[in-house]
């Protein structure tokens, strides 16, 4: 028996969601229901059970949806928060559940399906939940034998290749099949790539390559999945902050961009009671690893001030030898530490204070300047046609008043920013509604980069019901064209992708 | 039907411990074996300074039903620390990933936490008790 091996596998466990021991927590299951009483906008996070997670539903239209529009649109997000009445502390525990919109020109059918990953299966068993999440400890399951087994499926879904990938930053996507969402099982492309992590942020460019990397420990791993689905390239790296988190990356043709906040997630530290905390390592630096993507031993780090970060707008290469990468910036981690806890607990809190940036990072120089263009703004999305190469627009949920008793945390309008001006141009879908992922949905036959839809789910609170909203990207100040309200609520999910038909 | 193997596992070791295992010997009680693949590699370790380097005893056992039990001999001391995996292919190793995690289920006495299985967390009283173990899942 090699120690070496169980500590890799223990760090790797780790660095995804692992199982540091723990103590029992008092169950907040009542404590939750006694709190959304007066916070309705926050009841989608009451979560599923193993059977009120797998919904079928032909949505109510309203509106005119184009006949044009035609594929399918998958969205994820954290799901199942409570078994035995154990309720997790953390927004980003709950087990994954993948919706699956279907546009046929006529109406939208909606089907949503937990994914059943070997965690999701074993706790189901035991009624109770066994290993460890991001943001709550538990015990008294079996040890984890790598980060699969803590992996919640929770965060992005893709169809990619004729498969759904449900993905999660830590460890494998999770396989499922577009035709009815059953969940085919962990995708390890490799052998020896179980376990690897595959992160929920991975970028597919117009030639339909996905580029996407993975985070363990001291570990960065870029992989290459050509159009038909099979591995191209699969490398590994150093990060020049082990430990740390890794969310989303940017492309460009020759490049991948990764930002590096200076959080740790520190899953060997016990948690006694409550929530697990994060926090910014004072004296740090946001770090933006750039690295060839034929080589990544070929790389340079970029420092600026500290921020977090958790997701990008895009990338592009210019001609003197920069890289312009947009992406959304906090001065601390507000929200991974705050925010997404109170969610759980339906508190409102503020969002913290975000800015959408952009920076510029002088390949030959090693130099960057910042810029800071809107703020109070997440989900940040662009024309897929343009991902790596120079776009004028990013799409992002916003939240730009207060509302006395609204938890701030919750976007209430979608914006579009002209990352060449600095103007934005919105929408507010109003008091009684969260705002979730806009994502863009190009025209078919047009070029031109507000020749696009918006598509993106609300939650309304007057409803109980989760919204499908269609808008034009020219004219995203009128506010939807077209609706489908599904006839039941869906929890607040993260992010999501459209593959046409 | 787990709960069932459980209390068969429960009433088996029960039966087993209260007839006397010879001298050095314990008995061992294996709980998420994937059932009938391959061997149960095990090594048990008498102190902190050998922990992972000298074992007191070696063992290979054949992977039984997904409680596994077995005797293990050659013991010494008050304490013991036993560590193992389940060698799916029967290649005699623990197979790894690109990054070094392991892919086979591993598992140790005691309380292995995330750090993976030390002398400190894997230690049990060498009492004549059955040792459990959970593989990892």
């Amino acid at each position: 028996m090699q120690r070496r091996h169980l500590l890799q596998a223990a760090a790797g466990a780790a660095a995804a969601a692992a199982a540091a021991p723990g103590f029992t927590k008092p169950a907040r299951a009542a404590d939750f229901a006694a709190a959304v009483a007066t916070q309705p906008l926050l009841r989608p996070f009451q979560g599923v059970t193993d059977s009120s997670g797998d919904r079928d539903g032909a949505a109510l239209i309203r509106g005119l949806w184009p006949e044009a529009l035609r594929g399918r649109f998958y969205r994820n997000g954290p799901a199942l928060y409570e078994r035995a009445g154990e309720r997790y502390h953390h927004w980003f525990d709950g087990d994954g559940m993948v919706q699956q919109f279907t546009l046929d020109g006529r109406g939208v059918q909606h089907r949503g399906r937990l994914v059943r990953t070997a965690k999701l299966q074993l706790e189901q068993k035991a009624g109770r939940f066994l290993m460890s999440a991001l943001g709550t400890s538990i015990e008294g399951g079996p040890p984890g034998g790598g980060p699969d087994a803590f992996n919640v499926a929770n965060t992005n879904a893709l169809e990619h290749a004729g498969r759904v990938l449900a993905l999660w930053e830590g460890g494998s996507a999770y396989g499922l099949n577009p035709a009815d969402l059953s969940t085919q099982g962990p995708v390890t492309w490799r052998a020896d790539l179980q376990q690897v992590p595959f992160s929920a942020h991975p970028k597919v460019d117009a030639s339909g390559h996905l580029w996407n990397f993975g985070s363990s420990g001291a570990a960065v791993v870029a992989w290459h999945v050509d159009p038909q689905g099979q591995l191209v390239k699969v490398q590994v790296g150093e990060s020049p902050y082990p430990g740390g988190m890794v969310h989303d990356m940017a492309v460009t043709p020759r490049y991948l961009v990764l930002p590096l906040p200076p959080v740790s997630l520190d899953f060997a530290k016990a948690v006694p009671e409550g929530p697990r905390h994060f926090a910014m390592k004072p004296g740090e630096p946001l770090r933006v690893l750039v690295v060839e993507k034929d080589d990544i031993s070929r790389r340079r780090v970029f420092e600026l001030p500290p921020e977090m970060v958790f997701h990008v707008g895009n990338a592009h290469e210019t001609s003197d030898g920069r890289i312009v990468l947009s992406y959304i910036g906090a001065p601390d981690a507000w929200f991974l530490d705050r925010a997404a806890v109170a969610l759980m607990s339906a508190r409102a809190q503020p969002l913290g204070q975000v800015s959408l940036r952009t920076v510029t990072l002088d390949m030959k120089s090693g130099r960057a300047t910042q810029q800071s263009l809107a703020t109070e703004v997440e989900f940040p999305r662009m024309d897929p046609r343009r991902i790596g190469l120079p776009a004028r627009w990013l799409v992002m949920g916003a939240s730009w008043r207060a509302t006395p008793g609204r938890s701030y945390a919750l976007l209430h309008g979608v914006q579009m920013v002209d990352t060449q001006s600095g103007h934005t141009r919105r929408f507010d879908y109003g008091d009684h509604v969260v705002v979730e992922e806009h994502i863009v949905v190009p025209k078919p036959g047009k070029t031109g980069e507000l020749d696009a839809w918006l598509l993106g789910t609300t939650y309304d609170a007057r409803r109980q019901a989760t919204v499908l909203n269609l808008l034009d990207a020219a004219h995203v100040e009128d506010g939807p064209i077209a609706q489908a309200v599904l006839p039941y609520m869906l929890p607040l999910g993260f992010h999501g992708n459209f593959t046409a038909a | 039907m787990k709960i069932l193997s459980l209390a068969a596992a429960a009433l088996l070791s029960a039966a087993t411990a209260q007839a006397q295992s010879p001298a050095g010997c314990v008995q061992v009680e294996v709980h998420n074996v994937r059932p009938q693949q391959g061997q149960l590699m095990v090594a048990a370790y008498g102190d902190a300074e050998s922990f992972g380097k000298t074992p007191l005893a070696r063992m290979r056992v054949a992977a039984g039903e997904a409680v596994t039990t077995f005797e293990l001999c050659d013991l010494s001391g008050s304490a013991v620390a036993l560590t193992m995996f389940q060698d799916l292919d029967s290649d005699g190793k623990m197979n790894k990933n690109l990054l070094g995690m392991p892919t086979e289920p591993w598992g140790s006495s005691g309380t292995p936490g995330s750090m993976g299985p030390s002398w400190e967390t894997g230690r049990v009283a060498l009492d004549g008790k059955p040792i459990v173990v959970k593989l990892s899942q």
